[in-house]
């Protein structure tokens, strides 16, 4: 597991259900995102991106013109 | 890895653990954790996907631990007695020395993780244990019954003692503590039922 923790992305979000997971999963592709994952089974909803040139306020925008929240995990 | 790391993913591992036997699965949170472990979400989410990341990698690890020490001096060429003694002194050491893994994987056999993480134990008992018994019915030892006949009457009333030891009452509430003598008297006694 040898993942540079810089290309680590994480997010606070809603997105709760499998419903809005497909939903998301629809913008992830158009945007060429692969390495993606959404904890459903937690409160925060994190959102969990691994992308060496994505940008924290590149995927902020994305998810919230998709109409989901999205904040900077800390 | 940096040593440092290491020692918070060790941290990580216990505490995840501990709070997923004392809330179980569902009210299981990585903010709980992260605040028992005193560091940020962030930092989880850095070493586990999610949640379900998190709980399948910390069973397996769990799982291939306890198996080996299950395993530990455990010749499948040995007599039926000498090889029945050590997996009983190896599964009483385990579950005397991790209660908390124990029951943690306990919670697993019944949940929906059960396939992905208990398999593992198959996997690695499988070769050894069956062996074992070959080996025993071979040398004509013990009778050829089924293999769960076999393990009930190897392991149940071991386990038993155990839950009655670890629940510090056995029936109706009464006081119980597993003294090395009722271990072994019971090891005799299923020594005596499998024995031809």
């Amino acid at each position: 597991m040898d993942i540079n923790i810089e290309h680590i992305l994480l997010f606070k979000t809603n997105i709760r259900s499998e419903g809005d997971k497909r939903y998301i999963g629809k913008i992830m592709e158009e945007h060429q995102i692969e390495e993606w994952t959404v904890d459903l089974h937690d409160i925060d909803c994190v959102l969990r991106i691994v992308s060496p040139t994505l940008k924290l306020e590149e995927v902020i925008n994305l998810v919230m013109n998709s109409g989901y929240h999205c904040e900077v995990l800390t | 890895m940096r040593a440092r790391d290491i020692n918070k993913v060790e941290l990580v591992k216990q505490k995840a653990i501990e709070l997923l036997v004392d809330l179980g699965f569902e009210g299981f949170t990585m903010n709980k954790l992260a605040k028992a472990c005193k560091i940020s979400v962030a930092t989880l989410y850095i070493y586990y996907q999610d949640k379900d990341d998190l709980i399948l990698k910390i069973g397996i690890e769990e799982v291939e631990r306890i198996s080996a020490i299950m395993l530990e001096n455990f010749d499948p060429d040995s007599s039926f007695e000498e090889g029945l003694r050590q997996q009983w002194k190896n599964r009483a050491k385990c579950l005397f020395e991790n209660p908390l893994s124990a029951q943690m994987i306990e919670q697993l056999r019944t949940s929906t993780y059960q396939s992905k993480v208990l398999g593992i134990f198959g996997k690695n008992f499988k070769g050894p244990l069956g062996k074992f018994m070959q080996n025993s019915i071979e040398r004509g030892e013990i009778e050829a019954v089924p293999f769960e006949t076999y393990w009930s009457v190897a392991f149940a009333p071991l386990y038993n003692l155990i839950r009655f030891h670890n629940e510090g009452q056995s029936l109706g509430g009464k006081p119980f503590v597993l003294t090395d003598e009722i271990l072994w008297k019971t090891f005799d006694l299923v020594l005596k039922a499998l024995r031809k």
